[in-house]
């Protein structure tokens, strides 16, 4: 096991290495306004070049290239330009991360709860009303773009519900309509995997036996399907999880949260590259980390996967 | 294996069934897998059921535990089992007091038949907790004794694994432990050793019988391979296109067979070819059961058919007082037929067997 | 209860003797087996109609697609950019609620909502066709060379990792970034992941295709490999693009929604269903001008679920295990 994680943290940060070279090559691409703050238009051509140049920015590529790895060890991500001139990027994130965690985490607990039994009575009850309405639900959730649904229910449940629209740390209230509305996509999803794979265990074969030996439904649910149900949900739980961290864009705008997901939306619009920089480098670190966690996972949960001899594309 | 007194004796009937037809809806049509059975099982035999795949042979046993298919259902007749009638059986609840306790079966692929993430003692003990009222430790240690039973070494620590751990012959007597777990009368045995090798086919095969003798169980072998049916069966039915066509002791079936199709499968054994000669194969495929089948279902394959094989279903006509099958060669009108070249050698020997007793 | 096998008696006075003699054996009576007409694509249609929701669906969705082409040669319809001034008060007609004039309404600079929502429909509607299509083309293409040219498997797993992981988002927002907001940006976009998937998915089955018993069998009785691509391949490609294709609609929409929500989306200039929305938001607290985010919302979210729906019955039905 243990030589296997150091297999597959080298091949990730493999990956990884390529990702990075290529979002900074991208990102070269990008605008060089975004490097010369809010008083662009007001400079000189040599200003401009004075700035660029001491931002490293006229070096050939390559010793960019050397310069921005080196940084990264370091965690030095740059300082931002436009959004909070002069501060460190890792500054910023860190004040941002805690909201977005705060609230992801949540959410994905009341996905958890609520996703997972959704998904149980689905499939105990196939085809019945209540199947039907789930599948209802998340055909609308799949289906509808996130913005339309999130400003359905800010527009109509605060109006009804007497919930306030801006975010506040000390008002409890506050957090609930967001916390909710973040909760609801995950929901859907959980709902829809675990009764898939639930409804696909009730076809198996050892099920077929199980009845068999006599054990009644009730009975083969709980020990058996769920249990097994659950092993392939394992290898997507982490990533879930550490997306929350990148926080969701539309809700902490449409709810004023101070989290990451707002940063990258104002990055953009300020032209802020190095902050922009900063963020897809951390987004794709944390993709690659959940994948990480995942395959873990799915060795803690099914003792048949043994990880020595796996290898290849996920 | 019991001779024809024996069974004479033990006339005791445990299941009765009487007229089974079974229909399954397949797009739209309506397929007759099992077209009117009527069958005895007798106390402490071992039966085997032998056919081609596809004549019924499973979906009959199927029925002795409600574990049909969604979309088969049992048309008409009926299943007696200690006075009641399993046909009507509609619910699972209906169930719960036969199922395992009463009867047991052992499936075909001992590969997706046990729970991959579950250990295997556990899956043994289960059966136990169930039907036998014994729970915790208590349970554990008659799952370990089962264990050993059916031949599986150093049972404390297997119990503890997971069935990946296992070879095929080693998973297939784990579920032989947990048929016998739940302390059945009858267990029913589908294709007990199609998926193993030769081998093994044996060992699996004797710790059956031993097990038949140890805990007082009547079995039923569905097998396809007339070489287990040997090895094993008291009494033999043959089963054809959903039809019993003929039944008797495994002496009479052997050496003594009156239907043409049981001619035709005897003659398909490899070990009757003649040197240099090809060897025989049954001409023709298995008829569509989509179909009313009118007269006899193996006229068309049968080069000895009689015009009324394919007017009228012949009845069954008894051989002996074991032994009956339903062809209408039997009948006082019809021709005297020769036996097929490669079957008298065999046939012979049963002249010999008769005239000892 | 035990069976009586004697029944002759009965019987045996109604036989002739004459049909106890042999018949003539016929070989080809014994090989008469049923034929089954089961056809994979009739099967699959009537196992789709069975959903009367899916079926509903679909002939809405046939009829919104033929209403969006023909809808601007009807009488009756303005112009979904043209700015109307009132007759009356000569100023801009902003705002107005749904009247006989305006069917849906004006927005805030007096354009009339109708038009512009099915232009926005158009709009996307055709960003939606065009990055299925283009998945389509370019996952098979790729998927077939990633399953069948051994060599390059190592290097476009690699590329498949790589991309994979940078979720789609940024990569939107990076594109629309870098290349400006426009029509053509965000198909590009789109279309930069979009055939990933569908590369894994051609690539999976060409690879079963070469391993699996039963084509190593067909290859055995020489059946050539175009054969069992055209038959064993392409029914589940087929059903594949078509539900890539179905799926493709809601993921346009979403994402236009979603960039024009963040400020890189299409300019105001070209109606689209995310300005719409968009521009709905800004009002949206002002109760009687909120029509102008319930139309674009309600016909958002029948087209999306309507295609969503139609996909994955689709899919289920092409299914072969779901043909009994």
């Amino acid at each position: 096991m243990i030589k296997y994680l150091f297999k597959r943290i080298g091949q990730s940060i493999f990956t990884l290495l390529i990702i990075i070279t290529v979002v900074f090559l991208l990102l070269r691409l990008m605008p060089e306004e975004g490097y010369l703050g809010t008083n662009a238009d007001k400079m000189s051509d040599i200003q401009k070049e004075t700035i660029l140049n001491n931002l490293g920015l006229r070096d050939p590529i390559i010793v960019q290239l050397g310069k921005f790895y080196k940084n990264i060890v370091t965690g030095d991500l740059g300082k931002s330009i436009t959004y909070r001139p002069d501060v460190k990027v890792s500054t910023i994130l860190a004040q941002k991360i805690p909201y977005s965690l705060c609230f992801g985490l949540v959410a994905i607990g009341l996905a958890l709860v609520f996703g997972v039994s959704m998904g149980i009575i689905m499939a105990r009850s196939k085809n019945s009303i209540f199947d039907k309405l789930g599948t209802g639900y998340i055909v609308i959730i799949n289906a509808v773009p996130a913005a339309v649904y999130y400003l359905v229910i800010q527009l109509y449940l605060t109006n009804t519900l007497k919930l306030p629209i801006l975010f506040d740390k000390s008002n409890f209230m506050s957090w609930i309509l967001p916390a909710i509305s973040m909760s609801l996509g995950n929901t859907a999803g959980y709902a829809m995997w675990m009764r898939r794979y639930m409804v696909d265990e009730l076809n198996s074969d050892y099920v077929k036996l199980a009845r068999a030996k006599g054990l009644s439904e009730k009975n083969i649910m709980v020990n058996h399907v769920l249990r097994n149900a659950f092993v392939p949900m394992a290898q997507y739980l982490p990533a879930s999880i550490l997306y929350t961290i990148a926080g969701s864009i539309y809700i902490e705008s449409l709810y004023s949260i101070p989290g990451m997901g707002g940063l990258l939306v104002d990055a953009i619009q300020r032209q802020d590259n190095p902050l922009v920089q900063g963020l897809v480098i951390i987004y794709s670190s944390l993709g690659i980390l959940g994948l990480i966690l995942g395959d873990i996972a799915m060795t803690l949960a099914d003792p048949r996967i043994k990880l020595e001899k796996s290898g290849g594309g996920r | 294996m019991m001779s024809y007194l024996d069974v004479k004796i033990n006339k005791e009937v445990v299941l009765c069934v009487n007229d089974l037809k079974v229909n399954f809806k397949l797009r739209g049509q309506v397929l007759n897998a099992i077209r009117g059975i009527s069958l005895d099982l007798y106390k402490g035999e071992s039966l085997a059921i032998v056919g081609e795949s596809g004549s019924g042979k499973s979906v009959f046993t199927k029925t002795f535990m409600g574990l049909l298919e969604s979309n088969g259902y049992i048309d008409s007749g009926s299943i007696m089992y200690s006075g009641k009638d399993l046909a009507k059986f509609k619910v699972a609840k209906d169930w719960r007091g036969i199922r395992g306790k009463e009867i047991a079966m052992v499936s075909q692929d001992p590969m997706t038949s046990l729970n991959p993430l579950k250990i295997i003692g556990k899956q043994v003990q289960e059966g136990i907790e169930l039907h036998q009222n014994l729970k915790g430790a208590q349970a554990k240690k008659l799952a370990i004794k089962l264990l050993e039973d059916v031949g599986i070494s150093d049972p404390e620590k297997r119990y503890y694994q997971y069935p990946h751990e296992f070879s095929g012959g080693m998973r297939q007597r784990v579920v032989i432990a947990i048929a016998i777990g739940c302390n059945p009368k009858i267990l029913i045995c589908d294709e007990p050793t199609t998926a193993l090798d030769v081998t093994m086919q044996a060992q699996i095969l004797d710790l059956l019988k031993n097990i038949q003798k140890e805990y007082n169980l009547t079995i039923i072998y569905i097998t396809h391979d007339l070489g287990v049916v040997a090895k094993v069966a008291d009494r033999v039915g043959v089963m054809y296109a959903g039809d019993i066509v003929e039944i008797g002791l495994a002496d009479e079936i052997f050496y003594n067979a009156k239907h043409p199709y049981t001619w035709a499968l005897l003659s398909s054994l490899p070990q009757l070819g003649i040197k240099g000669e090809d060897l025989y194969s049954i001409k023709g495929t298995p008829i569509n059961l989509f179909k009313e089948i009118k007269g006899d279902a193996f006229a068309p394959r049968n080069p000895r058919a009689l015009k009324i094989d394919f007017e009228l279903t012949p009845p069954y006509f008894e051989v002996s007082k074991t032994h009956k099958a339903k062809t209408w060669l039997l009948d006082t009108r019809a021709p005297k037929v020769e036996y097929p070249k490669a079957l008298k050698k065999l046939f012979d020997e049963w002249e010999g067997y008769r005239n000892e007793k | 209860m035990s069976i009586n096998g004697k029944k002759i008696d009965k019987l045996g006075d109604n036989i002739s003797d004459s049909l106890f003699e042999f018949a003539q054996f016929d070989n080809k009576e014994a090989e008469k087996t049923g034929y089954s007409n089961y056809s994979y694509w009739k099967s699959t249609w009537n196992s789709f109609i069975k959903h009367k929701v899916a079926f509903l669906l679909l002939i809405l969705v046939i009829g919104i697609l033929a209403f969006t082409m023909i809808q601007p040669f009807l009488p009756y319809q303005k112009s979904p950019t043209e700015i109307y001034i009132n007759a009356g008060t000569n100023l801009q007609d902003k705002n107005v609620a749904p009247s006989a004039e305006f069917w849906f309404g004006t927005n805030s600079i007096g354009q009339d909502l109708w038009a512009r929502i099915w232009s926005g429909t158009r709009t996307s509607l055709l960003i939606g066709f065009a990055v299925g299509i283009f998945e389509a083309i370019v996952g098979i293409f790729i998927g077939a060379l990633w399953g069948y040219v051994r060599k390059l498997d190592v290097i476009i797993t690699q590329i498949y990792n790589v991309i994979d992981n940078i979720p789609t988002t940024i990569i939107l927002i990076l594109m629309t970034y870098i290349l400006r907001p426009s029509i053509s940006t965000i198909i590009f976009a789109l279309c930069l992941t979009g055939w990933l998937q569908m590369a894994r998915f051609v690539r999976n089955q060409i690879i079963i295709i070469r391993d699996r018993e039963y084509n190593l069998a067909s290859r055995c009785l020489g059946t050539p490999t175009r054969r069992i691509i055209f038959k064993n391949l392409l029914p589940y490609l087929v059903s594949v693009i078509m539900l890539r294709m179905a799926l493709a609609i809601p993921t346009a929409i979403g994402s236009e929604v979603f960039l024009t929500y963040i400020g890189l989306g299409l300019p105001v200039s070209i109606p689209s269903l995310g300005n719409l929305v968009n521009e709905g938001r800004i009002l949206m607290m002002t109760p009687t001008l909120r029509y102008q985010l319930n139309f674009p919302s309600v016909v958002i979210s029948i087209i999306t679920i309507a295609f969503y729906v139609i996909g994955n019955t689709f899919a289920d039905a092409a299914d072969p295990k779901n043909h009994v």
